[in-house]
């Protein structure tokens, strides 16, 4: 009976694609390729177990040969053992290690994660491996080079959204987000900034103070910027600007230093960051930048928010002020300890001219 | 007359009040301290490792920032009192005003420069205060004028936006920063030649001047005293009523300079403040 089962099992394995899979997957297959098989556990709760066959095949794992058991070591034997989880979660959880033989960076680099501190307290649907990449179909999202393929790129919200769906729905309305929609792979997507494997918990004060330095990853570099017309000078100013040096001073310094100093996504937002010409919540209204001074500033006046040059370099049409206070003192400076500096020159050498002909003459005088 | 009343000491002239001298003292500590406090803030982007060392030695950012301001302080209190200690030595006193620029120190100048290159026979005689030391005095008093200016701007945006245009803040960080580098390197170029390369200079310390360097610097003053032209007699009567009327305007000008400058400095804390309150 196992027998002419098996033997049928292969012969419908071989008339979809898989020729070239081997036959181990195929075993499972006969039983794993029923739709609609579930497995219970004794909490009640239960888990789909139907393997798509199709999808299998195509996936990175189907593809390239591994077989179910490489994973599923405990099930190598038909009837299988009793499972030993108390529930489908804690299968789950019991298994993504499973990961590890093969994966071993990516696998060390999530123990560094937010999701596996989650985990560790009690929040036991955090993400493992499994739930973000479906290793029964996960395509290959890396080129020859190990970097992210752009149809990889633009599926990541959606897989984030899984858990954090509040989070995507904000970030596809942003300036950042609909173009990933529009299929624009040069935007950042969720893992740009928060990292993929061992992401940082983003609540820490560490994380904001290196929040420039993610922004500014790509705002300063002037082959993506030109593309769209974006200024590079986003970092420069802000560093300039007394909040930012202290934010930058605080985190290569003191990198827990808790701060009140505001960090790019104070004034720009944080997923719903928004294109600076958006009429809706730009920042050039100067309302809204004055919201954003009074809360440290809470005294604050319409004029105020002007002290903040909204990262321009001061130039002598828009900041007449700064420009010619820059420009009087890059003149007075060296104008003055230079003019300083020459007369001492000259005093000294000349004063040095002077003892010397005085000892000469002295010389002259005791020897005549 | 015999030997011994013909006898002379080396002869010393008095030349700064202990006055003076606490007040170039505290001046120095202050400015000292500003420097100190000051370049870390104005460098701060540099991401200069000494810098950052230099900061967090003086108790991070904050306490740079509240130490600079403490230091500030203190300089300003200084320029009041030395404002009202020049005010009664010209009103009560009615010393000559020897401080003040005339057109002999272009002259003196312009010959001194000539003088080092050759095309003039000899230096400036010069009196009370050398040229050389105008220039000092006035571009202090005239740096710590901007200085307390900007300062004041800085310390407290949200009063000065009230009155003047946002840009005026960012422009008082150029203008601060960029007066204070101006008097460090003027500090360290022009006084430090002047009087601690060229000669020790001691007066400042001692108070007083030998007759050998008063020759030397100050030659039309000694020439003064010599003849008995430097000290004039000062009517008692009169000297008592002035100081009649000048102590009770000087201590209503000081009380309204010290009420300002406790309002500067305790009008606003969020430009300094790091930390979420």
């Amino acid at each position: 009976m196992k027998r002419l089962r098996l033997g049928s099992g292969f012969l419908l394995g071989s008339a979809l694609v898989l020729l070239a899979a081997p036959t181990r997957a195929q075993e499972c297959l006969d039983c794993h390729g029923q739709p609609g098989s579930t497995v219970s556990f004794k909490d009640g709760s239960s888990k789909d177990i139907t393997i798509d066959a199709e999808a299998w095949a195509a996936s990175v794992h189907g593809s390239m040969g591994a077989t179910c058991t490489d994973c599923h070591t405990e099930h190598k034997e038909y009837p299988h053992p009793e499972l030993k989880a108390g529930s489908a979660r804690e299968y789950t959880l019991s298994h993504y290690t499973s990961c590890e033989p093969c994966h071993d960076e990516q696998f060390k680099k999530q123990l560094d994660g937010v999701h596996i501190k989650a985990i560790a307290g009690s929040h036991k649907n955090a993400a493992v491996c499994s739930d973000c990449h479906n290793p029964h179909a996960q395509k290959k999202i890396t080129g020859e080079d190990g970097k992210l393929l752009p149809e990889g790129r633009v599926g990541i919200p959606q897989t984030c959204a899984r858990c954090h769906r509040e989070i995507q729905v904000k970030y596809r309305e942003s300036v950042h987000g609909q173009a990933l929609v529009d299929g624009n792979p040069d935007v950042p997507t969720c893992i740009d900034c928060h990292g993929v494997h061992d992401i940082p918990d983003p609540r820490t004060t560490a994380f904001r103070l290196a929040s420039p330095r993610m922004c500014a990853d790509c705002h300063t570099d002037a082959k993506k910027m030109a593309k769209y017309k974006l200024s590079t000078q986003v970092l420069r100013t802000y560093v300039a600007d007394f909040h930012g040096s202290t934010v930058t001073l605080f985190q290569r310094r003191h990198p827990d230093q808790v701060t009140n100093k505001p960090v790019c996504y104070d004034c720009h937002g944080i997923h719903d960051i928004a294109s600076k010409s958006d009429p809706k919540k730009s920042l050039q209204v100067k309302a809204n930048l004055l919201q954003t001074c009074q809360k440290c500033h809470p005294d604050a006046t319409a004029n105020f928010s002007d002290a903040w040059l909204s990262h321009y370099i001061p130039t002598r049409e828009r900041t007449p002020l700064v420009y010619w206070s820059r420009l009087a003192y890059q003149i007075l400076i060296p104008g003055v300890v230079g003019g300083m500096a020459l007369f001492v020159a000259s005093d000294f050498l000349r004063r040095r001219l002077d003892r010397r002909r005085h000892l000469e003459r002295r010389h002259r005088g005791e020897t005549a | 007359m015999s030997d011994e009343t013909t006898f002379e000491l080396p002869r010393t002239y008095d030349r700064f009040s202990a006055s003076d001298r606490v007040q170039h003292a505290v001046m120095v500590i202050s400015f000292l301290v500003l420097t100190v406090t000051g370049l870390p803030q104005k460098y701060i982007y540099l991401n200069n490792r000494y810098l950052d060392d230099l900061i967090d030695l003086l108790g991070g950012i904050e306490g740079v920032r509240v130490v600079h301001r403490y230091a500030a302080t203190v300089l300003m209190l200084a320029t009041v009192y030395h404002l009202l200690a020049a005010a009664h030595r010209v009103l009560v006193r009615r010393v000559s005003l020897s401080m003040l620029p005339r057109y002999q120190d272009v002259v003196d100048a312009l010959q001194a420069v000539r003088y080092n290159l050759g095309l003039a026979k000899e230096r400036p005689r010069t009196d009370r205060y050398t040229w050389e030391e105008k220039v000092e005095y006035w571009s202090l008093l005239w740096g710590t004028v901007v200085m307390i200016g900007t300062g004041f701007m800085l310390w407290n945006p949200i009063a000065t936006a009230r009155f003047l245009p946002g840009e005026f803040i960012p422009a008082a960080q150029v203008v601060h920063g960029g007066e204070a580098l101006l008097a460090i390197l003027a500090v360290l170029v022009w006084h430090f030649y002047s009087v601690h390369l060229r000669s020790f200079n001691r007066a400042m310390f001692t108070g007083q001047m030998t007759e050998h360097e008063m020759e030397h610097e100050h030659p039309l003053e000694l020439a003064r005293i010599k003849a008995g032209e430097a000290t004039r007699a000062i009517d008692p009567v009169a000297l008592a009523r002035r100081r009649k009327i000048f102590l009770p305007v000087a201590g209503v000008v000081a009380a309204l300079l010290l009420a300002g400058i406790y309002w500067f400095v305790t009008l606003e804390q969020t430009a300094i403040t790091t930390l979420p309150r």
